[in-house]
């Protein structure tokens, strides 16, 4: 841990909740902050086991990958795939502009 | 009354009873039970029935019947099931129809079960009690002040009350084996790749894994065999021989060796349910197992570690929860993309799923990802390790599958570490790969059911399936209903 005291704020929450697209108001963000806080202080544990030597594991996949043929399979046909999209336009999902000049 | 997988599929396959006249009955429990328990978010009643008519008429055209005809098989909530109403128990897909069929859905119905409805379930499979459910709770039918535990608490109230033969539920860190535990069912945690994820909404990709709940060890590990399997769809599916698992359900466990881990007999594990499980291990005894101490030093870090690796897999997995393609979207007057992104996941998401999102998304973020992320892959290392050492000198391990009975409904809602804490003993497992069952040992004084887990190594399902026929034919726990479905 980069040190045991890790103190969460509500900055670190605002930021966070920004990268992870989610509108927090400020009451959630607060109650936020004291839980994570507990729970960070829980996870610091970690930091007593000894892994300087010790190799990561992401993945307990055994063995590789089984190779398939590269052959064409049917999709989702369009009409399905934009079937319950919430708004759509020109056969496309239709979303608020976010380029200048959009609509 | 729903009797066990085997003994309806060989009576629909022998023309003894009509799959219609089983679908029926499920039903009727449906709507006799489910108002107390809220195990069920979608019953298709007409798609139900016309699914069994099928396959009478199937039998009735001279077709042999697949291995599950006529067996009602509830479906978690988290598989997407075709024109039926998936929604993971979130909001954010209220109202969704799944334009396909999860990988295993279509498995069961190419062998002729009936899929029985959608279940309760915590919201993207975040939570212990089901009480994280956007649609509310669901009750135990043992007691129901108390939680079914989750995340597949649906799933495992349905095989209790024997509203449906067995249930596909999915597990990241005991999310089949805590509810199987706590309601008296059979529940399976399959290797890592075993079984196809293909149509699984995604909680955690590196622990996700889809298995079944039964009535019966025998249920349990037929419907394992018909869902299990490599499929192309699922990159990280095994290409792995599956073999005959019902088989193995009446094999000789004389002379396996049973590993017992000192650390999942420690403090916070309940008086009642630590004799419970000891008279269980006796019981493999009797049968011919001997019995070994084995160390798992690093267990005590499975829960830190699990929710470290958990949230960061889940709060990118939950990324594509938008608003723009299907789903709901919340775009107010004005708003631009991000606004729309914001509070569409704002109003979209339950409390437990933001705090895990931003959990997953502080950890990952940077300046801290070493610390916390790059730690607990490390310390992942570690458990995987302590397996593995175990299993050089013992065939499976045997310890509670929860430290508790199932605990009253609101207990930990307010507390989100003692709910995590509930999960400690079906963690490193999880975390680690490998094949775990919850079979029903005795019930506590109070008649709560209690789980006994025997995991074995990676791909090893069938010595597992064994030793828990073996303890299940000896159970004091077998075949016991609760008072409410009799």
């Amino acid at each position: 841990m980069p040190n045991a005291a890790m103190k969460l704020d509500l900055s670190h929450i605002e930021h966070v909740a920004k990268l992870a697209s989610l509108s927090l108001t400020k009451d959630e963000a607060e109650v936020m902050t004291a839980e994570l806080g507990d729970i960070l202080k829980y996870v610091e544990e970690l930091s007593q086991v000894d892994t300087s030597s010790v190799a990561p594991t992401a993945s307990v996949q055994l063995g590789p990958t089984a190779w398939r043929r590269d052959d064409v399979q049917p999709g989702l046909p369009h009409d399905e795939a934009l079937a319950q999209a919430p708004r759509q336009a020109d056969g496309g999902f239709a979303v608020p502009a976010f380029v200048e000049g959009g609509s | 009354m729903i009797g066990h997988v085997a003994e309806i599929a060989d009576r629909v396959r022998a023309g003894e009873t009509k799959a219609e006249e089983i679908a029926k009955t499920a039903i009727a429990r449906i709507d006799a039970l489910d108002p107390q328990l809220h195990a069920f978010l979608a019953v298709p009643r007409e798609k139900i029935l016309e699914d069994a008519r099928a396959v009478d008429r199937k039998r009735a055209g001279g077709a042999t019947l697949g291995k599950l005809a006529g067996v009602p098989i509830a479906i978690k909530d988290a598989l997407c099931t075709h024109g039926v109403a998936t929604t993971s128990g979130s909001k954010i897909l209220e109202g969704w129809i799944a334009p396909y069929d999860a990988t295993v859905v279509a498995r069961l119905a190419a062998e002729d079960a009936i899929v029985c409805g959608k279940t309760n379930m915590d919201e993207f499979a975040m939570g212990s009690s089901n009480e994280n459910s956007a649609y509310g709770p669901a009750k135990n039918p043992w007691d129901t002040t108390r939680a079914p535990g989750g995340s597949s608490g649906g799933s495992a109230i349905a095989v209790a009350a024997r509203m449906t033969s067995a249930a596909l539920g999915s597990d990241t860190g005991g999310s089949i084996r805590q509810p199987a535990a706590f309601t008296g069912t059979v529940g399976v945690k399959p290797t890592y790749g075993r079984v196809s994820r293909y149509g699984l909404i995604a909680f955690a990709s590196s622990l996700d894994q889809v298995g079944p709940f039964a009535t019966d060890v025998r249920g349990a590990a037929r419907v394992l065999g018909v869902i299990a399997g490599h499929d192309a769809r699922d990159a990280t599916s095994l290409d792995a021989k599956v073999g005959d698992l019902e088989a193995s359900c009446g094999a000789s466990v004389k002379g396996l060796r049973l590993g017992v881990p000192d650390e999942y007999f420690q403090d916070g594990l309940d008086p009642e349910v630590a004799a419970s499980v000891r008279a269980a291990i006796e019981g493999l005894k009797d049968a011919g197992c001997t019995v070994h101490p084995v160390k798992l030093p690093h267990t005590r870090f499975a829960v830190a570690t699990y929710y470290v690796i958990a949230t960061a897999e889940a709060s990118s997995n939950l990324a594509r929860f938008d608003g723009v393609r299907y789903g709901r979207r919340v775009e107010p007057t004005g708003a631009d993309l991000r606004a729309m992104y914001g509070a569409t996941r704002d109003q979209g998401f339950g409390r437990e799923v933001k705090r895990r999102i931003l959990l997953g998304t502080f950890v990952l973020s940077a300046g801290y990802y070493d610390a916390y992320y790059g730690r607990a892959l490390k310390v992942r290392t570690l458990i995987l390790r302590d397996f593995t050492e175990a299993f050089a000198n013992v065939d499976a391990i045997v310890s509670p599958t929860a430290p508790t009975p199932a605990f009253a409904l609101g207990e930990k809602v307010g507390d989100p570490l003692a709910m995590y804490l509930n999960d400690v003993y079906t963690l490193p497992a999880s975390l680690a790969g490998l094949p775990a069952i919850s079979v029903p040992c005795a019930p506590t004084r109070a008649g709560l059911p209690v789980g006994l887990q025997i995991v074995t190594p990676a791909l090893d399902e069938a010595r597992a399936l064994a030793l828990a026929a073996a303890w299940e034919a000896r159970s004091p726990a077998k075949d016991a209903v609760p008072p409410l479905a009799r």
